[in-house]
């Protein structure tokens, strides 16, 4: 479709050959002919210069051809103003002034076929009001077609512009005081007052539309040539937002564009901007269609240059020169025409004075553009230059550009989003690790524990404390209650462990043999609930390696007994296994006791004298609980550290254990019966107080026998008093527990 | 010949590009614009007939385009103008930093004309740059009305019309008063006018 209205957009190459089919290269300046050709043809021109526009206008009243027959026309007007630009020359030459004057003046009044067209409209839509209005009207057009024909070519264009505005005006004054129009309604008038415009520039087109007396033909060749070299210039180069893909744009684009060459095909200035008009409303919805919003100045002005631009109407120049002169001036200052018209002008002088800053891009890229370095190929373009099948190729690549700019988007985006995936999987193995490395600190507490043991037991060797661990035992066998006999079992296994492994558990031993028997007999009686607590610390405590656990394995095995206890004992290395156990078993004195080995550490160092004492009695039953099972794997490792480290434990344990029950009860005893200065028994004798409180509610829930609980309270005391005394009382102590037993 | 207004008047508004001016003819003429005959021809070109002091006054603006690119070529369409709106975004101030420029252009391309400064975008004071004392120190030295006006809002808009409208009436009719003449030769001194600017071309 397009690629047949091509011709009438673009002059191609090939029409430069000679029209006459001669070979030769033709030219614009000689209408298409070679040199030799156009010399003839001109000769030819002259002879038949009258009788040509009559043909041209028979052949234009064929119906059903108008667009052929409009381009028909347009064509051979051109060459008709070819012709009055070279008449004057030939004119002078052949001093026939005065009869061309003439001549054409005849031709106006009587053999212009528009005339009689225009006379028949006349009567057609004003015949109505009567033969006297009919013969005034003609009366002052004929008026002024003589006075424009007399002074055509003795005053300059723009004198004559002025008369003919000064011919509406009067016309206009006639049209509202004249007696003759009175019975036309006002309406009318005014309608007949753009009929005579119609009428007078109609019939005087061909001497007022692009006058021999102007240079506007050149001005015509240049805004040509300007366009056809701006042809590169797109839509973006402009600023503005003519989608080049969308099919409909597409359609009123070039509707736009027909519209605008129109301006050449008609005659009268207010047709010419019926044509513009029609243009910038194609615009108007080309934009509308595009942004979808409504359009202002700003979208307008761009969009119309680059219509103007592709469009490349013929002759435009001379057209809106014509219509500037001889268009109702107020018609041209006002109202949607003039509105258009007006941007029209601008467009045309925006082009005419464009450079590289306008366009917004650098001199060199220009040039490169001006000189045919950068030739950019453009659905516009290949549309207007080339066939169809050129256009669509070009719409297509357009719109793959447009894919692959989408895709490179969505890749970028997945390769964004692969980035942040592997950002987010660092940070979080970062993360992770970092907690790792701080996590560690579940293994750091059993070792921080060793050391503290390792420290206590280094700096207390104290043989006292051992006592305490005589009241321990009695309150876990309280606790533990129904397993009063696997400890006691269990206990001389212990005993002989410590035994084995250092000199001063050796001496301790015997006292805790001792203890062993009383708790034995504690347990019997029912107060065991220490017994638990003591072991509880130990276990947690010495944080022993994973031979130990076999061990507990072996040693539950082996003994059959309850769990509890036996990893109690066998906890004094191992520990950690029956922690969890004890705590399970019994709650409540587990918990307990657990918090308060903690928080022991930080107690113990006060009271150094009474934490040692503490610990040493737990190191004796622990040990001798791993001792007999697996003697020599056990006393290897701990011979030297995990008695010592026990000891720690113990030490917090213990006080915790005696802190208050000791000082609520015996606080005066213990501090009798301590040989050596040890201050801290105070402490110890509070953390039992704590555990005694709570250590007395659970015995009491737990403990199988009701009497024996009476019991247990009473031998608390004298248990309290044999910790805190020395070992060598504890044979005392032991006869005072049998007594009260 | 009976007409449905005593005066026709034409205003342009100018200013930088995207202060707002067709956001300001949008609402000014989409008021009461239904019932003109005129009816979907875009933002750029609005009627509008307001009656001042009992006389209808069709109003006809024209919008501009305000692009920098464009400043060169907009002289023609200050042919036949009876009023000048500038405007400026009072969110931009290197939109009235331009008004200057813009003012003149004016001169250069009209003798006499109503001019009137306008604020736009007046509706968020937390973006606002412009202060009204400094637009109003400027209006004042420069002999202009200042408004400051909301197009989104609809504030000062009405009123900003009127009050040009009022300057380009008065304005004329003092003019007439002045000279005593009839319409022709209005129509004649626009004629003159006009020959200049052909000469120009």
């Amino acid at each position: 479709m397009y690629a047949t209205k091509q011709p009438t957009l673009r002059i191609k190459q090939a029409d430069l050959k000679c029209k006459n089919g001669c070979g030769f290269f033709g030219n614009a300046e000689w209408e298409g002919y070679c040199s030799k050709c156009y010399r003839d043809y001109m000769q030819k021109q002259r002879e038949r210069n009258t009788s040509q526009e009559k043909a041209e206008h028979s052949k234009a009243r064929i119906p059903g051809f108008s667009k052929f027959e409009e381009k028909k026309r347009q064509q051979i007007d051109k060459k008709n103003k070819y012709l009055k630009n070279f008449t004057p020359v030939f004119r002078k030459s052949s001093s026939a002034k005065d009869s061309g004057k003439s001549e054409r003046h005849h031709e106006l009044r009587h053999s212009n076929p528009e005339m009689e067209k225009l006379t028949a409209e006349y009567i057609t839509k004003y015949g109505v009001w009567g033969e006297h209005v009919r013969k005034d009207f003609l009366k002052c057009v004929n008026s002024v077609y003589t006075k424009i024909l007399i002074d055509i070519d003795n005053k300059p264009i723009e004198d004559i512009a002025e008369l003919i505005q000064k011919y509406y005006n009067m016309f206009s004054d006639r049209l509202n005081r004249n007696s003759v129009y009175e019975e036309v309604i006002s309406d009318v008038r005014d309608q007949m007052l753009d009929f005579f415009e119609k009428f007078v520039m109609i019939g005087l087109y061909s001497v007022l539309f692009c006058p021999h007396t102007t240079n506007d033909e050149e001005k015509d060749l240049a805004i040509q040539d300007r366009i056809r070299k701006l042809s590169w210039v797109t839509a973006h180069h402009l600023g503005c937002c003519i989608s080049e893909t969308s099919m409909e744009v597409r359609d009123l684009v070039y509707t736009a564009i027909t519209d605008l060459l129109g301006i050449d095909s008609v005659k009268a200035p207010q047709e010419k901007l019926a044509c513009v008009v029609r243009c910038c409303r194609s615009i108007m919805e080309v934009l509308q269609h595009c942004q979808g919003a409504p359009v202002s100045a700003d979208e307008f002005l761009p969009a119309l240059i680059f219509i103007v631009l592709k469009g490349n109407p013929a002759r435009l120049k001379s057209n809106i020169h014509y219509v500037t002169r001889f268009c109702n001036d107020s018609r041209l200052m006002q109202g949607e025409g003039g509105y258009y018209f007006t941007n029209l002008c601008c467009a045309v002088s925006f082009i005419e004075n464009l450079t590289a800053e306008s366009l917004s891009m650098t001199e060199e890229e220009f040039k490169a553009y001006m000189t045919g370095v950068i030739t950019p190929v453009s659905a516009w373009e290949s549309a207007l230059v080339a066939c169809e099948s050129m256009h669509q190729l070009c719409e297509h690549l357009s719109l793959l550009k447009n894919l692959s700019e989408r895709t490179d988007a969505v890749q970028k985006g997945t390769g964004e989003l692969k980035e942040n995936i592997n950002k987010f999987k660092n940070e979080i193995t970062k993360k992770v690790s970092s907690v790792l490395a701080k996590t560690p600190l579940i293994i750091k507490p059993r070792k921080t524990l060793i050391d503290f043991d390792l420290h206590e037991s280094t700096n207390d060797n104290l043989p006292p404390p051992i006592i305490p661990i005589i009241k321990a035992r009695p309150l876990e066998e309280i606790e533990d209650g129904n397993h009063n006999l696997a400890t006691t079992n269990l206990f001389p296994f212990e005993n002989t462990g410590n035994a084995d492994l250092q000199s001063q558990n050796e001496q301790q031993q015997p006292a805790f043999t001792n203890f062993y028997e009383q708790n034995l007999q504690l347990q019997s009686i029912g107060l065991t609930s220490d017994k638990q607590k003591s072991t509880l610390q130990l276990n947690i405590t010495p944080c022993v390696p994973d031979l130990q656990t076999t061990e507990l394995s072996f040693d539950n095995q082996s003994l059959n007994l309850d769990e509890q206890q036996s990893g109690f004992l066998e906890l004094s290395n191992v520990n950690y296994d029956i922690d969890f156990s004890d705590l399970s078993a019994d709650n409540s004195v587990a918990e307990e006791l657990t918090p308060e080995k903690h928080k022991s550490p930080s107690f113990t160092p006060d009271p150094f004298s009474p934490i040692g004492s503490s610990c040493n009695i737990a190191q004796t039953p622990l040990l001798p609980s791993s001792a007999p099972l697996l003697p020599t794997t056990n006393t290897a490792p701990e011979s030297t550290s995990n008695p010592n480290q026990t000891n720690d434990f113990f030490l917090p344990a213990a006080e915790a254990d005696r802190v208050e029950t000791i000082l609520d009860q015996t606080e005066e005893m213990c501090t009798a019966n301590l040989p050596t200065p040890l201050k801290p028994t105070t402490s110890q004798y509070s953390g039992f107080s704590k555990q005694g409180w709570q250590i007395p509610s659970i015995p009491c829930n737990t403990g199988d026998y009701s009497s024996l609980n009476m019991s247990q309270s009473q031998a608390w005391v004298p248990n309290s008093n044999v910790n805190v005394t020395n070992p060598n009382k504890n044979n005392q102590n032991n006869d005072e527990f049998e007594k009260q037993e | 010949m009976a007409r449905d207004y005593d005066h026709l008047f034409k205003l342009l508004i100018i200013g930088d590009s995207g202060v707002g001016k067709s956001s300001l003819l949008l609402r000014f003429a989409d008021n009461t614009f239904s019932g003109s005959y005129i009816t979907t021809i875009g933002v750029d070109f609005k009627i509008r007939t307001v009656s001042i002091d009992g006389q209808r006054i069709k109003l006809q603006i024209w919008d501009t385009a305000g692009q920098e690119r464009f400043r060169t070529i907009t002289s023609t369409y200050y042919r036949g103008t009876h009023g000048v709106i500038v405007v400026y975004d009072v969110t931009n101030g290197e939109s009235f930093a331009n008004v200057k420029r813009w003012l003149h252009e004016i001169e250069q391309n009209c003798d006499v004309v109503n001019r009137i400064l306008v604020g736009n975008k007046n509706d968020c004071p937390d973006r606002k740059v412009v202060l009204t004392e400094d637009a109003k120190r400027f209006a004042d030295t420069m002999g202009i009305q200042l408004f400051e006006t909301s197009a989104k809002d609809n504030i000062n808009v009405e009123e900003m019309f009127v009050s040009v409208t009022r300057l380009v009436l008065r304005a004329k009719l003092e003019m007439k008063e002045r000279q005593n003449v009839t319409q022709n030769d209005v129509v004649n001194l626009r004629k003159s006018n006009k020959q200049g600017k052909r000469k120009c071309c």
